[in-house]
């Protein structure tokens, strides 16, 4: 009887086209639609931050160089993994990103947790050639970056289209995006205070690449890269995990958690 | 309209249809891909009301075994840490002495150091410890702070090196030539005087009138914290200039660089990342990498 | 090229390439200072090469009427070119790559030439490049053939392919400029992405409207598989590329979905697009050509249906497998790996299906590589399918996910399955449409085969050792449950295995481009050695009508 069925089908390249839409369109809409009205499924927090301007901007140097090829930003619920890396991953930690950076390949290590892992001068002769420090190293020498400049002007369209997908940069951020980016980049200039009152006195302000006076790619990625596991501390709460969060000594770890619920 | 024909080959029916010559055999699905779905099927079905499986909208179907990775990987890494347990507590409970006097204490340290400096340390002081330019060799007997001692380089890795730690050290040479403290004839003739300390066939007839400027240069501007003989103090992290160990390296030329631009080693702090026991352990390795005995 | 269009079709492509360099112009103009204006002002000029070409062929004499009554295979012959040319490309890009991992410093310090660039330059080159361009022009030679109908039109053939050409030499250029959505097979930015649409829409409509013209009552199994490959590609492509570009003068863009549901969409994509990309298109591949070149039936029709249906439905599922132990919830982790082991089934269905077709012509084997080469691809199937529904258990996935053994399994079907399923229907493709009695060289389709199957082995083998190894070290604890390895210690492991690899990746380049000599060679060979046309192409009969029966 099914092959009779099938005769039928078999016979009309439309009913076939329709029949192939029906079957191939259940998975998907099962498995992604509950993605977005189940509560869980993204936990919620009250200190996650938002990317600066500046990190925003090194988080595209990251994809342009494809460093997902090689570098994974998730660490799997598995004991060596949080041994190794530290505390598995949440879905919170990757809320604001568009695309996620999780990657599927390890040729290097996860780089989840690397914020204030290493030195900023460490990062920037590592990206140089990571060869100078790292013998053993097959990661390519990422020479150019520190000689291309960061363009910063459209800084604020990229917040902008950052907002439109849903991330909630404020209409002061956006005006100030190229500015702030700046100020992050040079310590003690009057632009590097007002990015604390924006983005919070966590927020990082150093010369990233040892030059203070021009801001380059190199500058962003490593600003990017410094943040990587501080966006917030929910990875830390509530875990076996032994290691303590970022900022432990100026944060009172209950009161966090009672933040949280 | 089709006419079905006998396969000569197989003396199989075909289904009649041809396409460009092509035929299909009209034989039923063999009974081993059948049973195979009945058991792939059963398997997934099991598997879905054991394990959280389907969405209902708000919420999910648990399972019945009430699993959850989440909760699973809790389990194994209190009961990983249950087990490291027979020897952590006593690492975090006994002295540095008391665990160098216990040999099996120091085979644990032996055993696990290797990866936890491998994966935290290498990628700054090499893989062997041995350092390189900038980055200070762990190996070789001579000191920053403290006296090389297990202790000193716990608390040097809690801390950090000029880092945002309350209680950091800090370990500063400032950039002379650069912020315009000293011109930069001086940086040259004070240089060439710490350059002699470590070279003495330097010190040939034509250079010993600058080295001695260098050496009155030194004495104005560099003793307050190198010490009068530029023999350095490990208490406050400042290095010696006299002997063969240099972080930054003791070429004239490197010299002059040090003197010129500044000097400001960033060591991170481990407080956070690495747990006590981990330090403990670590401190320990480097320790027993031979760094006391120069 | 020209000469197989009628003087209308000629003034219809002009009109075209003016419309698109118009487009790309209003691309060019306002994103001058930024890579899209690179790339708008790249196309004005490839139009303008085109509508050239064109120009100078008006007074080409146009085809005759038994030409344009025939079966339209002037695009078959350029596809086939292109599919070849790409091969080589992504094929040379790819033992390049693998040459960097073992030796990082060829990139030469140029940011073009670096991994994260060229990786992407690697897999789009082979999977859309090669796979694609074999996928279009094998469609347009099967569906023709088994329809008994000429394609429905004659220049959206051309459109198509193209189109498709173009929008893969955006890709690959975008990331030579640093330009991707990061996304893993569907990098290109948001504007190729659109362009791809429009190709793809277009494709479609073709090969619907060419169906409906069909002699024969039924739809062939090729022509389902190569439906289900046209249409899901499409939704895939469209939902995973959704984004919002920063300015419409700018080449960036944010992609709308975020985080852990940018994950799943992403993998969903990802997924499938092995599935109705790298699987479905070449089963289609299969089912017509190797039945062809072994003169035997297809073994069961039955087994036919519950194959393409298991594919169709189940591989939606499962893609989710990519992501097992992440921030991913478990309960989507347990459909992914469930419905990845029902996969099983059908897909040993369709690889039994065609080694089963082989009873009766297994003799062949023996003196006939191009048989070989699609046998061969069959077992490959079975096996690459069967490593990835054991890869999709969560249990082993712990050990394999991150590791060269994904990139083992990965060319276990890629150069295995997709690429020698390929070669073999080039080859019995490539004399029929050209009308030549068999290719060049026998020997050198041998020739062919051994170091395409040599270079294979080696490649998995070296990748199966290199992940396992990866996957162990990472994992193991001494007896005080510590780890036992640092990362670098796994790194230093690697390098033998990064160098094998790179050796397999070389001889089966060497293989393609062997291949790629054999059929200019044969293409080239002086038509006096023609054989009567219809060795593999029985004779038929065209009628333009519409099959009534519709
Ligand atoms: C070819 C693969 C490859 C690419 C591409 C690559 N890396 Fe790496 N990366 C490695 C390897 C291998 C290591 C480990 C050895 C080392 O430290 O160099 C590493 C280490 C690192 C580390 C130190 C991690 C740690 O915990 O020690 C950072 C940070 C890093 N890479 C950042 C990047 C960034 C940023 C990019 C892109 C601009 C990038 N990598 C591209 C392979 C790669
Ligand atoms: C404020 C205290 C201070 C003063 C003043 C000072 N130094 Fe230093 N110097 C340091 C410290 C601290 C370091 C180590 C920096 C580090 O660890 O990164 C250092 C490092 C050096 C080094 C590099 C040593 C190596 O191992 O590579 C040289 C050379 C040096 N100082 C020379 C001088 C000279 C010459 C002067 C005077 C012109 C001077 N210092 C004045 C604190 C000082
Ligand atoms: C980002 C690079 C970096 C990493 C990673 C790093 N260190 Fe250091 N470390 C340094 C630098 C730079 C100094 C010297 C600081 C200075 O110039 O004063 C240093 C100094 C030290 C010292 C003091 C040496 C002395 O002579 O007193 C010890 C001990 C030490 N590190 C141990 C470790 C251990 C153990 C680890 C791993 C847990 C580690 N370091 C990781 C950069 C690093
Ligand atoms: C000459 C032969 C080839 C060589 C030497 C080669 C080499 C490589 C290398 C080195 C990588 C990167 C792996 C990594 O990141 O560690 C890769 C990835 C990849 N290649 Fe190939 N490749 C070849 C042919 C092909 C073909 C013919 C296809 C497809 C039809 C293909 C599809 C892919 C895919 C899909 C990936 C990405 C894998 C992943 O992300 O896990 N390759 N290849
Ligand atoms: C039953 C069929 C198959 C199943 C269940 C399956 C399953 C899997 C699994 C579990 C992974 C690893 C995911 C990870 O850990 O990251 C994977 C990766 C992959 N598979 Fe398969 N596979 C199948 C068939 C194929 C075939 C025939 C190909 C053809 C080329 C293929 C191409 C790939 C590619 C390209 C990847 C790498 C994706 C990435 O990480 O970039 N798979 N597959
Ligand atoms: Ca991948
Ligand atoms: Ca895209
Ligand atoms: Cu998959």
């Amino acid at each position: 009887m099914p092959e009779f069925f099938h005769r039928k089908i078999e016979r009309t390249a439309i009913g076939f086209v329709v029949a192939i839409i029906a079957a191939a369109s259940v998975g998907g809409i099962v498995e992604i639609a509950p993605l977005f009205t189940i509560d869980e499924t993204v936990e919620n927090v009250a200190d996650m931050r938002l990317y600066t301007p500046l990190e925003l901007a090194g988080r595209n140097v990251y994809i342009q160089e494809g460093c997902y090829a090689c570098h994974s930003q998730m660490i799997r619920t598995l004991a060596d993994e949080v041994d190794r890396y530290g505390p598995f991953s949440l879905a919170v930690e990757s809320q604001y990103d568009h695309p996620m950076l999780w990657g599927s390949k390890r040729t290097g290590p996860d780089l989840a947790r690397i914020g204030g892992k290493y030195s900023d001068v460490w990062h920037a002769a590592h990206l140089n050639n990571p060869r100078d420090v790292v013998p053993q190293s097959n990661m390519p020498a990422y020479s150019w970056l520190a000689r291309t400049p960061l363009e910063v002007d459209n800084l604020g369209h990229h917040l902008a289209a950052q907002r439109a997908v849903g991330v909630p940069y404020t209409d002061e951020m956006i005006a100030n995006a190229a500015r702030d980016a700046l100020g992050q980049a040079t310590p003690d200039s009057d632009a590097a205070f007002s990015i604390l009152d924006r983005y919070g006195e966590e927020t990082q302000v150093s010369a990233f690449d040892g030059v203070a006076t021009s801001v380059t790619q190199l500058d962003a990625l490593i600003a990017y890269l410094q943040v990587l596991g501080q966006m917030t501390d929910a990875a830390y709460l509530d875990t076996a995990a032994s290691e303590l969060p970022p900022d432990a000594e100026d944060r009172d770890v209950t009161q966090a958690e009672e933040e949280r619920n | 309209m089709s006419k079905t024909e006998v396969d000569p080959a197989t003396g199989e029916q075909t289904t009649g249809h041809e396409w460009n010559g092509i035929k299909e055999l009209d034989n039923p699905v063999p009974r081993g891909v059948l049973i195979f779905v009945v058991v792939t099927h059963v398997f997934a079905i099991l598997w879905w009301f054991l394990m959280p499986a389907f969405p209902l909208g708000w919420t999910y179907t648990r399972g019945l075994l009430g699993i959850d990775q989440r909760a699973t990987v809790e389990q194994a890494i209190s009961a990983n840490q249950a087990e490291r347990a027979s020897w952590t507590s006593a690492i975090e409970t006994s002295s540095f002495d008391q665990i160098q006097a216990d040999e099996s204490l120091m085979a644990v340290v032996k055993d696990t150091g290797p990866q936890l400096f491998g994966d935290n340390c290498g990628a700054c002081h090499g893989f062997d410890a041995s350092g390189r330019s900038n980055y200070p060799d762990l190996t070789d007997g001579d000191w920053l702070w403290g006296d090389g001692s297990a202790e000193a380089v716990a608390e040097t890795m809690r801390v950090g090196i000029n880092t945002s730690h309350p209680e950091s050290r800090f370990a500063q040479m400032p950039a002379f030539g650069r912020d315009g403290m000293l011109a930069s004839a001086d940086v040259r003739t004070v240089a060439r005087y710490v350059y002699s300390l470590s070279h003495p066939e330097f010190s040939t007839e034509e250079n010993l009138e600058s080295i001695a400027q260098g050496e009155s240069l030194f004495a104005e501007n560099c003793s307050g914290c190198h010490g009068a003989a530029a023999l350095g103090d490990a208490e406050t992290g400042t290095p010696n200039l006299t002997d063969a160990y240099w972080l930054y390296g003791g070429e004239l030329d490197q010299i002059i660089e040090s003197v010129h631009g500044g000097r400001a080693g960033h060591m991170p702090t481990w407080d956070e990342r690495l747990t006590p026991v981990e330090r403990k352990v670590l401190a320990l390795y480097v320790h027993s990498l031979g760094g006391t005995t120069p | 090229m020209a000469g197989s269009l009628t003087g209308e079709e000629r003034r219809t492509c002009l009109l075209i390439l003016g419309v698109l360099a118009l487009c790309a112009l209003g691309i060019a103009v306002p994103g001058r200072w930024d890579p899209i204006g690179v790339h708008g002002l790249m196309v004005v000029l490839l139009c303008a090469g085109a509508a050239g070409y064109l120009l100078l062929r008006l007074n080409v004499p146009e085809p005759s009427p038994e030409e344009l009554s025939g079966y339209y295979d002037a695009p078959i012959k350029v596809g086939v070119g292109l599919t070849m040319a790409w091969a080589i490309f992504g094929m040379f890009v790819g033992v390049w790559v693998a040459a960097q991992l073992a030796w990082p410093d060829l990139t030469f310090h140029q940011a073009w030439s670096s991994f994260g660039r060229l990786r992407p330059a690697h897999t789009t080159g082979v999977i859309f490049g090669f796979g694609g361009n074999a996928l279009i022009t094998t469609s347009y030679h099967v569906v023709q053939r088994t329809s008994r109908a000429p394609l429905a039109d004659r220049v959206s053939p051309w459109f198509v392919l193209f189109g498709f050409n173009l929008f893969c030499l955006l890709a690959v250029t975008g990331y030579a400029m640093g330009l991707t959505q990061s996304k893993e097979y569907a990098e290109p930015e948001w504007y190729a992405d659109i362009w791809l649409v429009i190709v793809w829409v277009t494709y479609f409509v073709l090969f619907l409207r060419t169906l409906a013209r069909r002699k024969e009552p039924h739809i062939y199994v090729a022509n389902w598989y190569y439906l289900a490959f046209i249409v899901v590609v499409a939704i895939l492509h469209i939902v995973n590329n959704l984004a919002v570009p920063i300015t419409l003068a700018s080449a960036k863009s944010y992609t709308v979905w975020p985080g852990v549901q940018d994950a799943m969409v992403q993998w969903w994509y990802g997924h499938n697009a092995v599935a109705f990309f790298l699987t479905a298109g070449f089963l289609a591949m299969m089912y017509y050509y190797l039945p062809k070149r072994a003169d035997r039936p297809i073994f069961s029709y039955r087994l036919s249906i519950l194959s393409f249906w298991g594919i169709t439905f189940f591989y939606m599922w499962a893609g989710s497998h990519h992501l097992h132990y992440t921030a991913l919830p478990h309960w989507v982790q347990t459909l992914g790996m469930s419905f990845s082991v029902m996969l099983l089934v059908p897909s040993w269905a369709s690889a039994g299906n065609a080694l089963m077709t082989m009873r009766g012509a297994w003799h062949k084997l023996r003196d006939d590589a191009t048989l070989r080469f699609m046998v061969v691809a069959a077992v490959f199937y079975g096996l690459s399918t069967f490593e990835g529904s054991f890869m999709a258990i969560r249990a082993v996935n712990s050990l394999s996910h991150y590791t060269d053994w994904t990139v083992g399994h990965v060319h276990a079907g890629a150069l295995g399955w997709v690429a020698l399923i390929t070669f073999g229907s080039l080859y019995t493709l490539v004399p029929s449409v050209w009308k030549r009695q068999s290719m060049y060289s026998n020997a050198l389709v041998e020739l062919h085969f051994w170091l395409a199957l040599s270079g294979t082995l080696i490649y998995i083998f070296a990748m199966w050792n290199s992940g396992v190894i990866q996957g162990l070290m990472w994992r193991t604890y001494t007896e005080n449950n510590a780890l036992a390895y640092s990362f670098v210690d796994s790194l230093v492991a690697m390098y033998p295995y990064y160098i094998a690899r790179t050796v397999g990746g070389f001889l089966f380049l060497l293989g393609a481009i062997v291949g790629s000599i054999n059929i200019w060679l044969t293409v080239r060979r002086s038509p006096a050695s023609q054989a009567a046309p219809g060795v593999y192409d029985r004779p038929h009969d065209l009628d333009p009508t519409p099959n009534a029966a519709e």
